[in-house]
């Protein structure tokens, strides 16, 4: 067999690499992680993920050298089914969730991932953002089930963590194409303000602050407030807030805040991270596009994947997390997207350019799904 | 009669009368259906319920018989030619069909069928003619890809087994249209076995296709030819064939290859003749899109990756539309390179002219030259050149030697070779890597030319048309080497001078570009134009950028090679793209592909060991490379959200804000209104106008009044515009409710996948075809050629163009190798049950391959234990290693391919189930043990195993004897080693066996291995032979397995039995009653003389005596026993008289009671009447 892989330089974009190699069952081989830095080498939350990603998969071949400056991947098949996993606090669970929300509807069996972790951070998107914002989107797609859905039952800010995320997803033999070019207008806002290990006075406080920017657009806002106490709340303090403005075509752009850990950087106030928060969804929905940003990739992804019918997603400026999946998605599938600009009308008030990608999907079936 | 014709009454028709009015009534209601369900409602009424539930019910199942599951209409605007497959077994026709196919639809006459032929039949039909023949690889491989098989059946000998293994293989490989032939219809004599005979043959296909499957009869031959017009009709029912599509085809792209080329370096084969080649394929583009870089699969041959895709132009176009109703003879076109017709075929760098090859190889091989020191020279495999840079040379004995490759690197630009197995005159390009100055070029260009002038030499005794050739080559060679600078050099400088860079464009970006490389794409081949492009993409940047990179300019001045010069393009690019990014509108496609194609620049010139493409980012990405892996994207800075023109700019997004013109609540209002704003009120009579319209109709007057003729023109234009919109507003409303009614599932999905297969036509109609097939692949129905650079050499010197080269893409993961489960069947025709883990040969996807199969099946605990055979009549599992292919796709095994035996030769068929180890084959072992040691219910069992590891393992684990005791495995013993305790349900005896059942889990052996028939030497093709099973192995061996002793026949010598006397205890010998008790029953041996009784003689008085005494007691007994029975026999009388007299008491006594009980009721109702007379009384 001839045989087929690809060659990376650094750590940056592991997991769509990852993520990609799987899908596609190509091999992939990352050199020169971090070789010239002090501490060189994985750190340990890749090195978690790489174990997540050993878990769901079967029959898949890691190879790490001395120092885990080279990393060597074969895929094996997707197996899926229940899996529970400790996952490194340094990042967030969303960092973890992103890749099984791309793997999941692609396993032999529906998934049942017990996510232990810190659910809510700064840097990465949360897991309430991915339960408002991607699950919905996949649903576009197709994937739908019983069960599908992600469930935060502990609450853990970082640093400390504690928290669990229970993620359900059941799996489908080929992806529906999509044709979202109307984003529609936004009929209501909702959000969830969580506090752990605060005074519950806090999430009120973020609740009225975020509302008082978003009222002058629309009177159809609910905050939900969120507070943990017990056992469910974690390890560590903290706040946030996670907006969704969905339209009346059935999209979902969503920001969210959280405030600092712990211990690193200057405390936040409560009114400021709702009014930012606030302001945060006004610039995504400046961006516009059916898919908010950080979901972007998640849904050219499953463009990619689809039949072999034209899909069409129009996205706000791309990010650049999205050109280089973009690109990867041409190393890994040989899929190239047309990228049109669409501009904004000179009387029209919708924010800023737009992006209509357009492509033809793969033809991409589970080839993981079992028949009896 | 008398002649006279007696004159008919003529009718009169009635004007008038009850008659007249009641035809007159009829006329007029005109639907006489309905009158009579009026007039006779009865007849039309439901009469049974049931059976009217019947009609529904039939009714519906027809209509949803009919549905299929709606799929997306991929099929290309313009398909490719239709495959047509010609089968039968040898000497049925099959080529003089193809002739006669050819000669109806083009005129033309075709020698040998060589290759697929393909033709333009109609004005929107194009076929390609490909013969099978009897090689069970061939056909395999073409049922994979035939549209239509055309099945040749030699009525006069009936089918043949050819016939139903090639159904079956079409059957396993998604069902291809198929049409019966059937030929030698000449050979009967009689009417009537012919008629017989065709319709048994008939009947037999139907079963084996479908109820109806067209059979086509060619009755007879002329001159060596078909029938005219039988021919002419087949070719009819040809072209008006519509074709399903199926599932493995349209899921993937595939290539009936039409045409090789080999492209090596003739040099490299000279010198390394076995070594591996770069060939170019040609084909038809059929199934799905096909993508650059993909892995392909070539029948027979192997896998492969794609090294370039490029499309042609089409070598057989259909004609131009135009209305006509037949073909002229210009666009009757047939391409057959294989079969040799048409001398002169286009590549995308070549044009290849193919000139008679038998003629110019035998003279060759006449004037061979003979002299030993020529036959040298022309067996050298390495050139001079070569010698002149293995040689070294040493200027101080024991320093460095020097290599001719220090001094001087070759570069040579152009190079016509003449290869002479081929017979073909080629140019070639060639590229090194480095630009040297022209000195050395002239020396590279000096050698060449003295290797030439000896090549020259060599070659003086060939023929004429060859030295001609030579001579011609000699001087484009001397002109390339002297004055005349060749045009791609000159290109290559001309860039130098203008200090650009060489940026390969993978496609337009910008608009401008694309116009430039549209004009410039007329004049130039698609290399230049790339580099073109480039250019003026240089120009721009160059005065763009001058004055900002005027410190730039030093470095590319003093960075002069060309090899450098990427480097200081990326620098620019950077800063290009930094300055997109700054500007509004970015070119987006640019900035995410664009700058990716450079890095592509770079792998090509590093690989590592042809395993992985080293893919670099950019230098200025350097950076990034190893930086947070993110996928939030941070907001813009620059937008203050507090402002009000911020917050006013996204207005519109919200359902607050302004709605578009057809959008808008107010405007579809009063849209409404105009449609419907008129009604009447039917009670009231009233009527209603809508003030809107009357409003704008005032609008209007006014404006009109006012307002000037043109605009007048403009308002109607509106108003005409409104009055469209309005209708078809109104046939929208109408068609959404009339639809709804009717309207399914089933109709909506259609609907749906309608809209999807209209978008895919639109979107990328109106891209030119290079960028088109950028973004979708290459479609079907181009003609594309596919470099593929290793190939094995046999791929070549093997070629035989008979039989069919199939290259089939594969999907994103189907290139990997893994474990599969299958569910198998063995075919109920195939003589013989398989074995397990004899090598058989798959035919999966596009693959044909050896591997081992292990069978199992599932037991009713879930269980998949191993069976050694397939089952004779029933589906079982089988595990194989190899290609990872879809699930649900179907394969069929053979045993072997090599040879045609006279039995059928698929061995067994299956679908795939799954891609996993998922499931564990285990065999039953049974572990064997003896006791050695029995208390009462308690045993130590040595011999099953080995250590105490081993018992430690199996500690609790359940054991049985063979006659069925039950026990369990307690702990190990110290010694002997592997003994261990274990107590049973029963006192088990030391002749008792114990064993333990386990299952052992069984490795699914990894051979794979491709059968690369093609690869053959011509005419060995179907000889293919792999792994041999075990029976072949030790047939071909002369090896016999001993056979187990105990199972060899001797003669049975039974041993006399002995019992032992049954010895019962004293004991138990007291307690016994005696009857049970042991008798001594030993033989009375001789009484001794003492104990003997003496023996009484009497006296004659005595016996006198005692005759008397006799006689007399036998008369009393006699007398006695006389008596006895009289007594009896009375006794029985009396008896009977007994018995007599009771029953007639018994009647008595019932009649008497009777009777009283008759009067005692009566007394007692006689009683309750008085009594309840008395009640009543005394109430």
């Amino acid at each position: 067999m001839a045989s087929q892989g690809l060659s990376y330089d650094g750590c940056n974009f592991f997991r769509q690499r990852l993520v990609l190699a799987t899908l596609s069952g190509k091999r992939v081989k990352i050199k020169g992680v971090r070789s010239r830095e002090d501490n060189p080498g994985l750190r340990d939350f890749e090195a978690s993920f790489i174990r997540l990603l050993d878990k769901v998969t079967n029959g898949s071949r890691i190879e790490i050298n001395q120092t885990g400056t080279v990393l060597f991947y074969q895929p094996g098949l997707l197996y899926g089914g229940s899996v529970e996993h400790d996952c490194n606090p340094q990042r967030s669970i969303g960092y973890y969730l992103e890749a099984l929300l791309m793997l999941a509807p692609f396993m032999k069996t529906s998934l049942k991932a017990t996510l232990r972790g810190v659910t809510n951070d700064p840097t990465d998107p949360t897991v309430d953002l991915l339960k408002s914002a991607a699950i919905p989107l996949m649903k576009q797609f197709g994937i739908d089930g019983e069960g599908f859905d992600i469930k935060v039952v502990k609450r853990g800010m970082a640093p400390g963590g504690g928290g669990e995320v229970v993620f359900k997803c059941p799996v489908r033999r080929s992806i529906k194409p999509v044709q979202l070019t109307e984003p529609g207008k936004i009929k209501r806002i909702r959000g969830v303000a969580y506090s752990v290990r605060v005074s519950p006075q806090m999430a009120n406080r973020i609740v009225d602050s975020a509302r008082s920017v978003l009222n002058q657009f629309l009177p159809d806002i609910y905050i939900y407030t969120d507070h943990m106490k017990g056992a469910n709340s974690g390890k560590s303090p903290g706040f946030g807030l996670t907006l969704v403005a969905e339209t009346l075509n059935g999209c979902f752009l969503s920001a969210e805040m959280s405030s600092t850990p712990q211990g690193q950087g200057d405390p936040v106030l409560p009114e400021d991270l709702g009014r930012n928060c606030a302001k945060l969804l006004l610039e995504e929905v400046h961006r516009g596009g059916c898919v908010d940003s950080s979901n972007q990739s998640l849904a050219l992804l499953l463009m990619t994947l689809g039949q072999q019918d034209v899909s069409k997603v129009l996205l706000g400026p791309l990010s650049p997390y999205t050109i280089e999946f973009l690109r990867h998605i041409r190393d890994f599938f040989q899929i190239m997207f047309k990228i049109e600009v669409q501009k904004p009308l000179e009387d029209e008030r919708k924010g800023g350019d737009k992006v209509l990608m357009t492509c033809l999907g793969v033809g991409y079936s589970n080839i993981n799904k079992s028949i009896k | 009669m008398d002649g006279k014709v007696k004159k008919q009454k003529q009718h009169q028709q009635k004007h008038s009368g009850p008659k007249a009015e009641k035809k007159k009534a009829k006329k007029q209601r005109g639907s006489a259906e309905e009158d009579e369900r009026k007039r006779n409602p009865k007849a039309f009424a439901v009469q049974s319920a049931t059976r009217m539930a019947k009609t529904f019910h039939r009714a519906q199942d027809i209509k949803t018989r009919k549905h299929h599951i709606p799929l997306v209409d991929r099929t290309p605007l313009k398909p490719p030619p239709i495959v047509i497959v010609v089968v039968g077994p040898p000497k049925v026709g099959k080529s003089t069909l193809i002739r006669c196919l050819i000669k109806n639809f083009t005129r033309q006459k075709l020698g040998d069928i060589c290759g697929p032929v393909t033709i333009v039949s109609g004005k929107k039909h194009r076929l390609t003619f490909v013969e099978c023949n009897n090689d069970i690889n061939t056909m395999i491989d073409l049922a994979k890809v035939a549209d239509l098989v055309l099945m040749l059946i030699d009525a006069s000998f009936g089918f043949e087994m050819e016939t139903f293994e090639f159904l079956n293989i079409c059957q396993v490989h998604g069902f291809p249209r198929i049409m019966g032939v059937l030929t030698h219809l000449d050979s009967f004599k009689n009417n009537k076995t012919l008629r017989k005979t065709k319709k048994n043959l008939k009947h037999r296909f139907w079963t084996e296709v479908y109820q109806g499957a067209k059979l086509f009869y060619l009755s007879g031959m002329v001159y060596g030819e078909y029938q005219t017009q039988e021919v002419k009709n087949l070719g009819r029912f040809i072209s008006v064939m519509k074709f399903r599509p199926l599932v493995w085809q349209t899921s993937h792209p595939y290539v009936l290859v039409d045409r090789m080329e080999d492209l090596t370096d003739p040099d490299k084969i000279r010198t390394d003749p076995k070594c591996d080649r770069t060939v170019s394929l040609y084909g038809y583009l059929r199934g799905t899109h096909l993508k650059n870089k993909g892995q392909v699969h070539i029948a027979g041959v192997g896998d492969f990756q794609v090294s370039d895709v490029n499309f042609l132009p089409d070598p057989c176009p259909l004609p131009d539309a135009q209305k006509k109703r037949a073909l002229n003879e210009k666009e009757r076109l047939l391409y057959a390179p294989m079969a040799g017709v048409g001398g002169v075929v286009y590549d995308k760098d070549a044009v290849y002219i193919d000139l008679p090859a038998s003629h110019v190889n035998q003279q060759q091989e006449e004037v061979r030259p003979t002299t030993e020191l020529v036959q040298s020279l022309i067996d050298t495999h390495a050139t001079l050149d070569a010698k002149m840079a293995a040689s070294k040379v040493s200027l101080f004995s024991g320093s460095a030697t020097l290599d001719p490759t220090d001094i001087s690197e070759q570069s040579r630009y152009e190079k016509s070779v003449w290869d002479p197995k081929t017979q073909r005159e080629r140019r070639k390009v060639l590229f090194t890597e480095e630009e040297e100055d022209e000195e050395d070029e002239d020396a590279s260009g000096s050698s060449d030319d003295e290797a030439d002038e000896s090549v020259e030499e060599e070659d003086q005794n060939e023929d004429d048309l060859s030295t001609f050739l030579k001579e011609a080559r000699l001087e484009s060679t001397k002109a390339t080497a002297g004055g005349g600078p060749p045009v791609k050099k000159q290109k290559l400088e001309e860039k130098e001078g203008e200090g650009g860079e060489t940026e390969e464009l993978a496609f337009a970006d910008s608009e401008d570009e694309l116009e430039n490389s549209s004009e410039e794409s007329e004049s130039e081949g698609e290399a230049g134009r790339a580099r073109d492009s480039g250019h003026s993409d240089d120009m721009a940047k160059s005065e763009s950028e001058e004055e900002a990179e005027q410190g730039m300019c030093m470095i590319r001045f003093s960075l002069n090679s060309w090899a450098l010069r990427w480097k200081e393009g990326l620098q620019q690019k950077a800063s290009e793209a930094f300055l997109r990014q700054q500007e509004a509108a970015p070119n987006l496609r640019k900035l995410v592909y664009g700058s990716a194609d450079d890095s592509e620049e770079e792998e090509e010139e590093e690989e590592l060991g042809g395993l992985f493409r080293v893919s670099r980012p950019q230098k200025s990405k350097k950076f990034q490379a190893n930086a947070r892996d993110c996928s939030r994207f941070n907001p813009d800075s620059s937008h203050n959200w507090d402002l009000e023109e911020m917050l006013n700019s996204i207005r519109d997004c919200f359902v607050t804000g302004k709605w578009e013109e057809g959008q808008d609540a107010a405007t579809l209002l009063k849209e409404d209104e105009e449609l419907y704003g008129d009604f009447e009120d039917l009670e009231t009579g009233e009527i209603h106008k809508d003030q809107t319209g009357q409003q704008d109709e005032n609008d209007e007057d006014d404006g009109d009044e006012g307002e000037e003729s043109l605009v007048k023109v403009d308002d109607e234009e509106v108003q005409k515009n409104k009055r469209l919109e309005k209708k078809r507003r109104l046939k929208e409303r109408f068609d959404a409710e009339y639809d709804d009614g009717d309207a399914t599932y089933f109709d909506d999905l259609k609907e749906e996948m309608q809209k999807q297969a209209e978008l895919n036509r639109a979107e990328f109609e109106d891209v030119d075809d290079e960028t088109r097939v950028q973004y979708e692949g290459f479609r079907p129905g181009m003609y594309v050629r596919l470099e593929i650079s290793p190939l094995p050499c046999e791929f070549v010197t093997n070629f035989d163009p008979h039989y069919p080269v199939v290259l089939g893409g594969l999907g994103s993961n189907e290139g990997n190798v893994g474990y599969l489960q299958m569910r198998l069947k063995k075919h109920r025709w195939y003589e013989r049950i398989l074995k397990t883990r004899d090598p058989l040969i798959l035919s999966l996807g596009w693959r044909r391959f050896q591997t081992i199969p292990l069978y199992h099946i599932e037991d009713h605990n879930g269980r998949h234990r191993l069976l050694k055979y397939t089952p004779q009549h029933m589906h079982c599992g089988a595990s194989i290693w190899g290609p990872i292919t879809p699930q649900g796709t179907g394969f069929l095994a053979v045993q072997s391919v090599a040879g045609t035996k006279v039995n059928f030769r698929i061995a067994a068929t299956g679908v795939i189930l799954d891609l996993d180890k998922s499931v564990t084959i285990v065999k039953k072992l049974k572990l064997i043990g003896y006791p050695y040691k029995i208390f009462k219910n308690t045993c130590f069992i040595k011999g099953m195993f080995s250590t105490v590891l081993e018992v430690a393992k199996f500690e609790g684990a359940s054991v049985r004897t063979v006659s069925g005791i039950r026990g369990q495995i307690k702990k190990a013993l110290s010694t002997p080693p592997g003994a261990y305790r274990a107590t049973f349900e029963d006192r088990l005896l030391m002749s008792d066996i114990v064993f333990l059942r386990s299952w052992y889990p069984v490795s699914v052996p990894q051979l794979y291995n491709p059968v690369t028939s093609l690869l053959l030497p011509v005419g060995q093709k179907d000889s293919w032979s792999g792994m041999r099973t075990l029976g072949q192995l030790k047939h071909d061996l002369g090896i016999r397995n001993k056979p187990n002793t105990d199972s060899l026949y001797k003669p049975i010598s039974r041993a006399q039995r002995h019992f032992n006397p049954l010895h019962i205890p004293n004991e138990l010998q007291k307690a016994l009653p005696f009857k049970s008790k042991p008798k001594q029953q030993q033989r009375k041996g001789k009484t001794p003389k003492d104990l003997q009784r003496p023996s009484v003689i009497r006296e004659p008085h005595e016996r006198k005596v005692m005759a008397l005494l006799h006689a007399l007691s036998t008369v009393k007994n006699y007398k006695r026993n006389k008596a006895h029975t009289l007594q009896h026999a009375k006794h029985k009388g009396f008896l009977q008289q007994k018995k007599k007299e009771e029953e007639a008491k018994l009647k008595r006594q019932k009649e008497a009671q009777k009777k009283l009980y008759r009067v005692m009721g009566q007394l007692d109702k006689k009683k309750q009447r008085s009594s309840l007379k008395g009640a009543s009384q005394d109430d």
